[in-house]
């Protein structure tokens, strides 16, 4: 967060405040940036997201930008770390150049904190998908999803949530099957015969590929696509931050309006088919304080700017997908 | 062990592997036989764990604090308001906390390095006290309170409990504050609501919650939740967790009235 004088600070501060309120680029308080969003991205990843928020119009540069990619290992379960069903694991890290004005120490301290929230909202077991396991009580997928701040213009958790949840929208897990190896019947035949031939006897198979409980290891199918997609992919969470100026909040904060707002309220919703929206997490930050009648106000209130965000969100992950697999086809199909 | 990267040749290191005993405890039998939808064994679902606060234990610090609740111990130590040592000139102080586990502090021995889980207890509690400290009046300093987790019994008992050691050892230490910090946690089992879950009652709820507040203003200081919680179950959590901050503040206040 870059420091400001407090002259600027009040001078943000006043323009939030003022009515009709003003903000620097002309937004209203509930209004977004323009937010991009392309998928796979990284073509060795299982899936991938890039994320920017409020790049210039004309010129291609500025925005937070934000990369976000999913890899999956094969893990064993006897070995220390593997658990049964598979498991998730977060990793948030920034790029020097998106936070120039920051110590290597200050830096690590800033990608822990989003790793920590972004791990302990997606890792929670009340979201964890139910095809990551590969043969009950030997191996396992172990998902690893890697986020990469580029540059930070402002609101970065949204735009972590928004990459974070693109990417294992995207994620595709390799389809398994299970084999086991059996001992081959030894018949008590005696080497020289009896001189009829086996035709009619049963020759087990080394390989029996059938699910089987003793299976002691998996192949990879030959197919023509990667695999499946992760299991429950629609209720991957959207993050909200209400920026508080009291008695105002707003939405979507750029780098300095950040730097002059004493207190934001992370909100992540997740939204079942049917049926109201969970609440995913909820943290504060900042030196400010709240009466507990506003707080659940603005928890009410946040609840709708989730469910926008998310459903232009899923409109937005759709397309990709027509444009990646239809659209991609076609295209191969012209060119042959 | 000797590959990994933390590992420090100046201690005398534990063995390279260790496992932790399992005993055939009756209270573990139990609560395996403990089902969703029963009502909560130790206690009423809206009680919390009995609280022994002592503050000014440690006698080199400024201030501190000791507390206890059941299975969850904690000691706290305030150091400064002192000069910052090779920072850029800042006009308002700064808040510095530190949590440190003990390597037997856990089921599982924790070994004596710093590892994440200890950065994110560190900046809940920070984020609880620092709307209460006054800062402003204290440019160019330091404060450091150093928390020590004895013994732990859920994340969240840790984060509520260190949050009223830490704030009882800053008014123990004379620092200025707008008010007492009182932590609650609750968690959603089922249908109902358990205030101060234990780390067995978090484990198989789907969702907790830590409300930090100060009662004396009636404000928030911090809320930290995860796991799955209805909107309505969360502003249901955060009344409950309010009423009993309220009960917490005046065993705090009685506790630092006690030891003037």
């Amino acid at each position: 967060m870059q420091s400001l004088s407090k002259a600027e600070k009040s001078y943000i501060q006043v323009g939030l405040l003022s009515s009709p309120p003003s903000r620097s680029d002309g937004r209203s308080l509930l209004d977004y940036r323009s937010v991009a969003l392309e998928t796979g991205v990284a073509p060795l990843a299982n899936g991938s997201a890039r994320v920017n928020i409020g790049r210039n119009a004309n010129q291609a540069g500025g925005g937070t930008e934000v990369v976000a990619a999913s890899k999956l290992e094969v893990e064993s379960i006897d070995d220390d770390g593997g658990v049964e069903g598979g498991r998730i694991v977060c990793t948030v890290s920034c790029s020097p150049s998106a936070y120039p004005h920051l110590s290597s120490g200050a830096l690590d301290d800033i990608q822990q904190d989003m790793t920590t929230i972004l791990h302990q909202t997606l890792a929670h077991p009340s979201l964890h998908p139910n095809n990551l396991s590969i043969l009950p009580r030997k191996k396992s997928w172990l998902l690893n999803l890697d986020v990469l701040v580029l540059a930070d213009a402002g609101n970065v958790y949204d735009a972590l949530f928004i990459a974070a949840r693109a990417a294992l929208w995207d994620t595709k897990v390799p389809r398994t099957r299970s084999v086991e190896y059996k001992a081959r019947k030894t018949t008590g035949t005696k080497p020289g015969g009896t001189g009829d031939m086996d035709v009619d006897e049963e020759t087990p198979s080394g390989f029996d590929t059938r699910q089987i409980q003793n299976a002691t290891d998996f192949e990879l199918p030959d197919y023509w696509d990667e695999g499946e997609v992760l299991d429950g992919r629609e209720k991957w969470p959207v993050c909200v931050t209400l920026n508080l100026v009291p008695p105002v909040h707003y939405l979507d904060a750029t780098g300095q309006e950040e730097a002059a707002t004493p207190l934001r309220l992370l909100l992540m919703f997740t939204f079942p088919p049917n049926g109201p929206a969970d609440v995913q997490a909820m943290r504060m930050l900042g030196p400010g304080e709240l009466k507990i009648t506003q707080l659940k106000d603005l928890i009410v209130t946040g609840e709708k700017y989730a469910h926008d965000l998310y459903h232009s969100l899923n409109v937005k992950l759709k397309e990709e997908d027509v444009r990646r697999n239809q659209k991609a086809r076609d295209r191969f199909e012209q060119h042959r | 062990m000797a590959t990994q990267t933390g590992f420090d040749r100046r201690r005398i290191n534990g063995p390279e592997e260790s496992h932790p005993p399992t005993f055939q405890v009756e209270e573990d039998f139990e609560s395996r036989r403990w089902k969703l939808g029963e009502p909560r064994r130790t206690r009423k679902s809206a009680d919390i764990r009995p609280i022994f606060l002592q503050p000014g234990l440690i006698d080199q610090a400024n201030g501190s604090a000791y507390v206890e609740t059941e299975r969850t111990k904690i000691a706290c130590a305030v150091y400064g308001p002192r000069q910052s040592k090779n920072a850029a000139y800042n006009e308002k102080g700064k808040l510095n906390v530190e949590v440190k586990f003990t390597p037997f502090s856990c089921e599982r021995r924790r070994a004596p390095m710093r590892d994440a889980e200890d950065r994110s207890i560190a900046v809940a509690i920070h984020q609880a006290l620092v709307p209460s400290v006054r800062l402003e009046l204290l440019p160019k300093s330091t404060i450091d309170i150093f928390v020590t987790i004895i013994e732990a019994d859920g994340i969240e008992g840790c984060v509520a409990s260190g949050t009223v050691a830490a704030s009882t050892a800053l008014a123990d230490a004379g620092i200025e504050m707008l008010g007492l910090v009182i932590s609650c946690a609750a968690s959603v089992v089922g249908t109902e609501i358990w205030l101060d879950p234990t780390e067995e009652e978090s484990r198989s709820s789907q969702g907790t919650l830590v409300l930090s507040c100060m009662p004396a203003l009636e404000t928030v200081t911090s809320v930290w939740q995860s796991g799955q919680i209805k909107i309505e179950k969360v502003l249901e959590c955060m009344s409950a967790c309010q009423e009993r901050c309220i009960d917490v503040h005046s065993v705090v206040a009685q506790a630092l009235v006690e030891n003037l």
